[in-house]
């Protein structure tokens, strides 16, 4: 009987903004531990809240064998790795007189928004061992901010949002950003119906099609993808990765819930247009005869379930403006689009600015977007960019039909 | 329970909750188990700030509330502060699921239940990779505030949820059928349905065509509608959206028409079903409230803090979704009222529009969107082919004016997975429902 250990712990201290304004302080701490056991092709899985009793969870992990659940894989063999960033991005008692003090500069720069919603600092750790040897480490801090503006007397819910998460503060930088944004929005600008490079977050564009890259899926045939593992049937230009990388993907841990550790901590969907992975866990992969991507989850007390962490795309150019030099629409919110069977995508978008030359010129009234997902993905991807305007931003451009 | 201090308002809210998840892959048990958890959420307010934590050891319940009150600044005055005014000082004990608790339900019984239901889903030689999923959860709540409210009421949903893929040659559809229920008695006996489903969504993947894009009238079912009224005017009436920007208080004045004269949109916690509240989690008895009556604005969304705020009530809506996480302004079952038509009155004047059966997901801001998962056309006023439409789009405002034939029967719904989401708090159960519902234009991509 093989096992393998899993302890969590995550702590985060979290603040409400109202009207530019700290409201509220919220503390919270969990410690979580797994254990899990595989005996004659089946597993059993114990978990509990709070800081674990190995032996205890194992005796309850070993009686859940009895469910007879089968899971024919095993742990992987011996591995010690060992990732940390704990570097402090503000101290906790410091937290709230440092942000009010970017709001309070915020507010005086965009007088015309109303902001809202959470800024939070979070520590994640997470450990994996296993009989064989296997002992991993990764731990993280992130600060993660989710302001969203009304633009007072729209009558909206919300007319955008500022966004930031990584794993240093600089307060200054994200102020000329959001300042930059905050200009375009109060100066309309217009569009033709036709054919436009749109540039969105790889997560808002790629997200939509996620479930295609499902293991699951993908071999029932209901994936748009189906039958096309191995094949090259995107653009060259496009490279699509799982970022589990903490150097870009601030608080990711570098290996999945099974203790999988891939390449570059990106385990890779697409490499240069050819289909190279789907989302698997040991057992999807052992199921399907499939190669393992390492993209498992799981809740505490769980077998592992398939999981994601956000799309990476590899950069094609070292700008925005190299990306789509000349005329492009800039989604910044687009919810609510969906797929058809036969690979029709179309979505309205909430809020987007005109772009020239990586500069954002003015508000776009809302619009629609529409493509097909093969084309989206082959001839007519542009490329992608990163870090730019913001660090850890993941831009991607496509050419869409646009309509009002 | 606790000892709360002078000088602040405070309260504790602890959650017992039972929760079983049993699933089947290809006939194959992909997870059988029951959690049980206890947590609690802690608050208190000094009249300038909010201090919460959540904890898990309920052993710490006293050490984490005096840590808050360490934090925040004693108010001699708290009592007559506008929000603390407002709260409740409700006792009471609400307990409707003691004698049907699907904590007393054996795992085996779930099982076979879940077991029993499998085979219909691969009747169709088009199915592949069947999968099925029970689910319940049953909770007891209790709740203490410094001003002496002390309510204890409990909880239940229990459902199933299948889905398949469904393929043959290039045609692909990913089908599905779930229901909620609040007594596992209520599961049992579903055959004919989730049959009835299946070969439906089987000649939708064999027969649907693709939709011409285009401005058409649109005729939603309870489903749909349901999803409509709580995308589409649910979210813009609740009042924290308000908070921010003072100007909003003039553009949402009560009384102001913002839809067909024929539209009331009402929202009630005390309904039985997924939204059922009978106290939010500030201890605020559930009451019916109006968002829309006949066509005017007539009633908003309320936590302690926004009913002060804005000099109002309030409502019942307080709600978090677990007690990691505060309360804030949730819905809880939304619904639109009848009106004076069957079916075949509403489709009958259509001479060319769609039928929006069953969905996959809706959104709703300044614009709503609604992902249809089976369509049909409507021409010359009979039902007619499956379609396959992305999302149907439209202006919130202009499209509830364009409302123009209600159905008299509202059927609400519950569902087992998935719920509400709002900022950082995803899956919230809601209920939602509402008649048959045609809208005069709407754009359909």
């Amino acid at each position: 009987m093989e096992k393998e250990f899993l302890t969590n712990t995550h702590y985060s201290v979290t603040l409400n903004v109202t009207d530019g304004k700290i409201d509220s302080f919220r503390e919270q701490e969990e410690t979580t531990g797994t254990v899990r056991v595989y005996e004659n092709g089946c597993i059993g899985v114990a978990g509990c809240l709070g800081s674990p009793d190995e032996k205890a969870l194992t005796e309850k992990a070993t009686e859940a064998l009895s469910l007879g659940i089968p899971y024919p894989c095993m742990p992987d063999g011996a591995l010690e790795q060992e990732i940390i960033h704990d570097e402090e991005i503000i101290p906790v008692a410091k937290l709230i007189p440092t942000m009010q003090d970017f709001l309070d500069r915020l507010n005086e720069a965009c007088p015309r928004f109303a902001f809202s919603n959470k800024i939070s600092l979070n520590y994640k750790r997470k450990e994996y061992h296993n009989s064989l040897g296997r002992h991993l480490t990764s731990s993280g801090r992130n600060v993660d901010i989710q302001l969203l503006a009304q633009n007072r007397g729209s009558g909206n819910l919300f007319d955008t949002g500022f966004s930031y998460n990584g794993n240093h503060f600089d307060a200054d930088a994200l102020l000329s950003e959001f300042k930059k944004e905050y200009d375009a929005f109060y100066a309309p600008a217009d569009f033709t119906p036709g054919r436009y490079p749109v540039v969105m977050e790889a997560s808002s564009l790629f997200g939509t099609f996620l479930q295609q890259f499902v293991a699951e899926m993908y071999v029932s045939g209901a994936s748009l993808l189906s039958g096309r593992l191995g094949q090259k049937a995107f653009s060259d230009r496009l490279t699509l990765r799982n970022d589990m990388n903490p150097e870009t993907n601030a608080g990711a841990y570098f290996f999945d819930d099974e203790g999988c550790v891939t390449s570059d901590f990106r385990p890779t969907l697409i490499d240069k247009g050819t289909l190279t992975g789907l989302l698997t866990t040991k057992k999807s992969a052992d199921t399907f005869k499939l190669p393992n991507l390492g993209t498992a989850a799981s809740t505490y007390d769980g077998v592992p379930c398939l999981g994601f962490n956000r799309f990476y795309v590899e950069p094609t150019a070292p700008t925005l403006m190299a990306l789509v030099p000349g005329k492009a629409v800039y989604v910044v919110m687009a919810s609510g689009g969906d797929t058809t069977p036969d690979g029709h995508f179309a979505s309205p978008v909430q809020m987007s600015y005109l772009m020239e030359n990586g500069k954002l010129i003015g508000r776009l009234p809302d619009l629609n977007i529409s493509g097909n997902f093969y084309d989206l993905l082959g001839k007519d991807y542009i490329g992608a960019t990163c870090d730019d305007p913001l660090p850890g931003s993941m831009l991607c451009a496509v050419t869409m039909d646009l309509t009002k | 329970m606790v000892k709360f201090q002078d000088d602040f308002y405070a309260d504790v809210r602890i959650e017992d909750r039972s929760r079983t998840t049993i699933s089947y892959k290809a006939g194959i048990p992909e997870e059988m188990k029951t959690r049980v958890e206890r947590r609690a959420f802690l608050r208190v307010y000094d009249g300038k700030m909010w201090y919460y934590a959540s904890v898990t050891d309920l052993a710490h319940l006293q050490k984490t509330l005096d840590g808050l009150y360490a934090a925040a600044t004693p108010n001699a005055q708290i009592l007559d502060d506008p929000i603390v005014r407002r709260f409740e000082c409700n006792k009471d004990s609400v307990m409707c699921f003691t004698d049907c608790s699907v904590r007393d339900i054996s795992s085996k019984d779930k099982q076979e239940l879940l077991l029993s239901y499998l085979p219909l889903l691969s009747e169709d030689t088009c199915v592949t990779l069947p999968q099925g999923t029970y689910l319940d959860r049953n909770s007891v709540f209790h709740f203490q505030s410094s001003l002496g409210a002390d309510i204890v009421y409990d909880y239940q949903t229990c459902g199933l949820s299948f889905s398949c893929s469904m393929t043959e040659g290039e045609k692909k559809f990913s089908g599905h059928w779930q229901k909620g229920a609040t007594h596992f008695e209520e599961l049992k006996g579903l055959e004919e349905e989730i049959r009835a489903s299946i070969t439906e969504q089987a000649a939708f993947m064999r027969n649907s065509v693709p939709v011409t894009p285009g401005k058409y009238p649109v005729v939603l079912s309870p489903e749909a509608a349901g999803v409509f009224a709580h995308e589409s005017f649910g979210h813009k009436s609740e009042s924290d959206f308000m908070l921010s920007d003072k100007s909003m208080r003039d553009e949402w004045q009560l009384g102001k028409t913002v839809g067909s004269p024929i539209l009331s949109i009402a929202e009630c916690g005390s309904l039985p079903g997924c939204g059922y509240v009978p106290y939010d989690d500030e201890g605020t008895r559930a009451r019916k409230n109006y968002l829309i009556k006949n066509g005017t604005l007539a009633g908003r969304l309320h936590n302690a803090q926004t009913a002060a705020v804005l000099d109002e009530a309030p409502t019942g809506n307080a709600r978090a979704i677990d007690c990691t996480f505060e309360p804030i302004v949730r819905m809880t079952t939304t619904y639109i009222e009848g009106g004076d038509m069957d079916f075949d009155q509403l489709i009958a004047p259509i001479q060319k529009g769609y039928f929006i059966k069953t969905i996959r997901h809706g959104s709703g801001m300044s614009t709503f969107t609604i992902a249809p998962h089976l369509a049909y056309e409507i021409v010359d006023g009979k039902l007619g082919r499956p379609v396959q439409i992305s999302v149907l789009t439209g202006s919130v405002f202009e499209t509830l004016g364009l409302i123009d034939g209600l159905t008299r029967d509202v059927h609400l719904l519950s569902f087992v997975t998935g719920g509400c989401g709002k900022m950082e708090q995803m899956n919230l159960p809601v209920g939602f429902g509402g008649p048959y519902v045609r809208v005069s234009s709407t754009n359909v991509q």
